[in-house]
């Protein structure tokens, strides 16, 4: 699962307030480093819940990005680059996502997030 | 669980949890084999004349038409935007869409299978930043409201056990000035008089219902009446069942071609009897008891 899918994922349970951004538990990741794409970035970044992506820097150890963005980043190569690296080329393998608000969590296995929740709480 | 429409006679599963497990069992199971004789597309083709053959071209075209349709103009650039595959299958629309206009895909299934294969065929034509599949319920949705520009869904709709719910995910996830798209099977709309389908009819469409994991079947008008009801403006709804007919002879064939028939039946027993069911899909369209529908709208 890269980042930036963490980045659009909220909790499904029915009734919750809000529901993310999603806490992120890494077990196992794997950095795989890939031709940048800028355009690409830039065209995501204003969709992006700046939150979100503060939460899942914090969870890889990923330092150094600002509290908040602006336009003006769209310019800044290495905020691009930065960006591309920790949305694109961060695959978490193994771990756990948990909702903030009702603690429910939602696993990761083989790179792949499983969101259905049991029967009973839908 | 809300009250079970009339035409309940047509599905002969009322529990949603037995859908989903089948469901997930069934796209684990007969994926690989459908993918080996079709590539990488997993919904109707639509054949814009009764002699079209080229059926990869065929479902490439559906994908072309829908937007089409949708959009009453050229599909614009998709660079920066985003959209939701409702029932990815294995992400061979969403794929197509991105490849060709831009932005980014979320999709989701109910099947890890076809997850993994969905992200592998990412993988293999460079857009794994761009398109990203997961385990997920399609009436349950794990996206924030407004999220998508475009929220997308091919023959996906057939296996929602609540319409009302289903196209309530549609719209919430929707972004303010989106659109949805769905493509789905739907049974005749009743003529005036009528309370239910002909008993034959219920009978194929409860037959059917058996093998693929489908819920009680609805007529597009209730579709179109949900949609409406939600708020939802430019509501338009086609029949292209006509296109779409020459879609499972084709499956039918391919399905008896001996090297695919040993492998279908290696596929095991859902997969086999989702090949029979395959000609009553047949026998429902020419009967005109199943439509082929498209159903779009716009989020204000």
């Amino acid at each position: 699962m890269r980042l930036l899918t963490h980045n659009s994922l909220k909790c499904p349970v029915k009734g919750v307030a809000k529901g993310y951004p999603l806490q992120l538990t890494i077990v196992d990741m794997e950095v795989d480093e890939t031709e940048v794409k800028p355009d690409f970035i830039r065209g995501i970044l204003p969709s992006l819940e700046w939150e979100g992506v503060l939460v899942a820097a914090a969870a890889v150890g990923f330092d150094g990005l600002p509290e908040s963005w602006d336009t003006s980043l769209l310019d800044d190569r290495d905020f691009i680059l930065a960006m591309h690296r920790l949305l694109i080329d961060i695959h978490i393998v193994e771990g756990v996502l948990t909702c903030p608000e009702t603690g429910r969590t939602f696993p990761i296995k083989g790179g792949i997030v499983d969101m259905v929740l049991p029967e009973s709480d839908v | 669980m809300t009250p079970r429409a009339q035409s309940d006679a047509t599905t002969p599963y009322q529990s949603d949890k037995e859908l989903k497990d089948g469901i997930a069992q069934l796209y684990d199971q007969s994926s690989g084999i459908w993918l080996d004789i079709w590539g990488e597309d997993m919904h109707h083709g639509y054949y814009p004349t009764p002699d079209f053959r080229d059926h990869q071209a065929a479902q490439r075209l559906m994908i072309e038409k829908s937007l089409e349709y949708a959009y009453k103009k050229p599909f614009p650039q998709f660079a920066g935007k985003k959209m939701v595959d409702v029932g990815c299958g294995v992400g061979g629309s969403s794929r197509y869409i991105v490849k060709k206009y831009g932005g980014s895909a979320e999709g989701l299934s109910l099947s890890p299978y076809q997850v993994q294969r969905a992200n592998a065929f990412s993988a293999k034509v460079n857009l794994s930043h761009a398109l990203h599949y997961q385990v997920a319920d399609a009436m349950n949705m794990p996206f924030p409201n407004n999220s998508f520009d475009l929220t997308w869904s091919m023959e996906s709709g057939e296996h929602m056990p609540d319409k009302k719910r289903f196209v309530n995910e549609l719209f919430r996830v929707t972004k303010p000035d989106g659109r949805i798209i769905i493509v789905t099977w739907c049974h005749r709309e009743l003529r005036p008089g009528e309370t239910k389908l002909a008993s034959w009819e219920l009978k194929l469409l409860n037959k059917i219902s058996t093998v693929y994991y489908l819920p009680a079947w609805v007529p597009a008008s209730d579709y179109v009446k949900l949609v409406t009801d939600m708020g939802l403006q430019d509501v338009r709804s086609e029949d292209w069942s006509t296109y779409v007919l020459p879609f499972w002879p084709a499956v039918i064939r391919s399905a008896l071609v001996p090297t695919n028939f040993i492998k279908m039946l290696r596929s095991g027993m859902m997969t086999i009897k989702g090949a029979i069911a395959s000609m009553w899909m047949r026998e429902g369209l020419r009967k005109g008891v199943i439509k082929f529908v498209i159903i779009t709208a716009h989020k204000k």
